[in-house]
């Protein structure tokens, strides 16, 4: 019953997906995304961001596809750079320049890259069955939840994402309630006064969510790497790269690790506050973990960016679980999904899955095939990447910020916006210099309205009674394991463990 | 992402083991006391249902609790000292925005694109400004033709004058 389900929802997406302008929307979106990824100093925040008006003119399934194929395409376009010129594109593909880059210097370049395509698509494939599976019945979960599982369930993500961010726990506790206190600028939802607007109009409706991820990811990121001593040490790799094909051997060596990848990968990106930078790290990590030849690691074995490659775009697909079935975005990325749903009109949750399935499995389909796409066309194009990675910062940077500022102005048409967008680029730098992380920061702000309507709706339904979270099962089991986490966050054992981890960058 | 960081000299900062951290934390406080003077005027908590004003209060007091504890973490452990801040790169990105956002409705996206390209290069000592020149009119043609025309977007692409 369950599996007819399954694969009913299946054709439904495949269907939708197959038409030929969805294809082709697929395939730009997966290109473009691929190639701004490429480009240094944006990140995929940035990218999706900066993509996001030229989705505005289609319909919501056409604008759904082609984001989603931004999104794995920016993915795909980082590894690409941490392979070829050790520089990772997106803080995904860090782990991958380890031994990525050893690989291409000893002239295996070709055998890299074709292991971490091949590697992503099975993620990929694995990540969209688990989407099918998984779809429904969480859906049918989400919809027994109140208000204080919802609230509770959000707290838990925040508490995840700090737990698993490197770097400061208080530091990036700090940049979630930062971001929510953001969020509450702009007309209150229930009784729509203003607050802390200053009755400047631009506030009224609140910060967008755009304006503040292109300012802190994409402007700060170009001033950022202005900075004299930034200057990235472009040491493309200069062989020709000849022969993609992988031996017998890397492939022998890099099943099992793209197997393990790919749990590890999944499983981390369902939980909210997880995501494909944590998977990276975890699966390249427990690989050397289980490796005969751990001291190998690191000098160019094919495990090394199997195993991280496969981990993160397993995550990156998982992650629209949580967003497709509870309507809680689990991490930026999937944060600027809401923003573009909603421009589109669609709030997404469990109603999303029920009354429109063909948004939501046309989309999944899609991915499967943008994998596919990326499979089959990036491999042979590889050549042309190199030679935009050759394109001076010099001529890159104008041009970004320029196509940053149309793109953000075309979001509403407002001038102000622009301002703002440079504000917080501004403010983004200035976080960067005190080591504070802004990823923290835009999950608070786009979670802020979600928390916020649900702690209200709670406490009003319990009469004011906090015991309300502890009382209902549920939320109380979720609100135990939050702060449960949380203490084991801060516990110093632990905490030296953490450092280990992200020392390997 | 590549960490160059540039320690920046401390003599002053004799005192204070994490400058980065301590002033940093400082800011947060400054920020969230801001807020909640902001937020002073909404009504809060009446009965036991929630006023506009609740949610941001307890946010605000949140943050300045954290910025409290960054600063003082900041202060009596050892931590990073304060980074470099560059001016010339901020500083013409920044203009360059502004300029895009003033000019964009008066004088189009021809104009406005072009002009802010040219104030974004002066951002590093590298511009060669053949090159810069040859490549801001490019980008600007394709914005033209991608934008308005391509995405549909309402763009309007010249001076009144002009149209």
């Amino acid at each position: 019953m369950m599996m007819a389900d399954v694969f009913s929802n299946l054709a439904l997406g495949f269907g939708v997906a197959f038409t030929p302008i969805n294809l082709l929307l697929c395939l730009i979106g997966a290109l473009v995304g691929t190639l701004v990824g490429i480009l240094p100093g944006l990140g995929t925040i940035a990218t999706v961001a900066m993509l996001l008006p030229i989705t505005f003119g289609l319909n919501p399934v056409g604008a759904l596809i082609m984001l989603a194929g931004i999104y794995y395409g920016a993915q795909y376009g980082g590894s690409t750079t941490s392979i070829l010129v050790n520089i990772p594109g997106e803080a995904t593909s860090v782990v991958t320049t380890l031994d990525g880059f050893q690989m291409a210097k000893k002239g295996r370049a070709g055998p890299a890259l074709a292991i971490a395509a091949v590697s992503s698509f099975f993620a990929g494939c694995v990540a969209t069955v688990l989407i099918a599976l998984l779809g429904a019945p969480l859906t049918k979960l989400a919809l027994a939840f109140g208000a204080p599982e919802y609230f509770s369930l959000m707290v838990l993500g925040l508490i995840f994402a700090v737990v698993l961010a490197k770097g400061s726990v208080l530091k990036a506790i700090a940049m979630i309630v930062l971001g929510l206190l953001m969020s509450m600028v702009g007309a209150d939802i229930e009784t729509g006064a203003s607050r802390m607007a200053f009755d400047i109009p631009e506030l009224a409706d609140g910060l967008g969510f755009a304006t503040v991820a292109m300012g802190v990811f994409g402007f700060a990121e170009i001033i950022r790497n202005l900075d004299p001593d930034a200057q990235m040490d472009r040491n493309l790799v200069q062989q020709k790269i000849s022969g993609l094909m992988p031996t017998r051997k890397d492939l022998k060596d890099s099943t099992p690790a793209i197997l393990r990848g790919t749990v590890l990968g999944s499983l981390l990106g369902i939980l909210p506050g997880g995501g494909a930078v944590i998977a990276s790290f975890a699966a390249y990590t427990f690989e050397k973990k289980v490796s005969k030849h751990p001291e190998r690691f690191g000098t160019g074995v094919i495990e090394g960016v199997a195993a991280p490659e496969s981990a993160n775009n397993a995550a990156a697909q998982t992650s629209f679980i949580p967003l497709l079935t509870l309507g809680i975005p689990p991490n930026a990325v999937m944060a600027l999904m809401v923003g573009a749903m909603t421009i589109h009109g669609i709030v997404p949750g469990p109603q999303v899955m029920e009354k429109q399935p063909e948004l939501v499995w046309g989309m999944i389909a899609s991915m499967w095939l943008g994998n596919l796409m990326l499979l089959v066309i990036n491999l042979p194009l590889v050549g042309i990447w190199v030679r935009l990675l050759r394109v001076p910062y010099r001529l890159l940077f104008p041009s970004i910020v320029i196509f940053c500022s149309i793109g953000i102005y075309s979001i509403n048409n407002a001038p102000t916006d622009v301002i703002l967008a440079g504000l917080f680029g501004l403010f983004g730098y200035w976080l960067i210099k005190h080591d504070f992380e802004p990823a923290p920061l835009l999950l608070g702000m786009v979670l802020g309205p979600l928390m916020e309507e649900n702690l209200r709706r709670a406490l009003l339904l319990s009469r004011g009674d906090w015991s309300v979270f502890l009382t209902r099962p549920i939320a109380a089991g979720l609100m135990f394991v939050a702060a449960a986490l949380l203490v084991l966050a801060l516990l110093p054992a632990l905490r030296k463990k953490r450092e280990e981890v992200f020392v390997e960058s | 992402m590549s960490e160059a960081e540039s320690r920046a000299p401390n003599a002053m900062a004799g005192r204070i083991k994490g400058p980065q951290d301590f002033y940093g934390g400082l800011a947060l406080m400054g920020i969230a006391l801001f807020a909640l003077w902001a937020a002073r005027d909404l009504q809060g908590t009446s009965g036991f249902s929630f006023g506009p004003g609740t949610v941001p209060r307890m946010a605000g007091i949140m943050l300045l609790l954290m910025g409290a504890g960054v600063a003082a973490s900041g202060f009596f452990t050892t931590g990073a000292p304060l980074q470099r801040f560059s001016i010339r790169g901020p500083l013409f990105v920044t203009l360059a925005i502004l300029s895009f956002s003033v000019t964009i409705r008066p004088l189009g996206l021809v104009v406005s694109a072009l002009a802010s390209f040219f104030i974004a290069a002066m951002a590093t000592p590298e511009t060669n400004w053949k090159e810069t020149i040859i490549v801001g009119v490019l980008l600007t043609a394709g914005c033209s033709l991608l934008f308005p025309y391509a995405l549909g977007l309402p763009l309007e692409l010249y001076p009144p004058i002009l149209r």
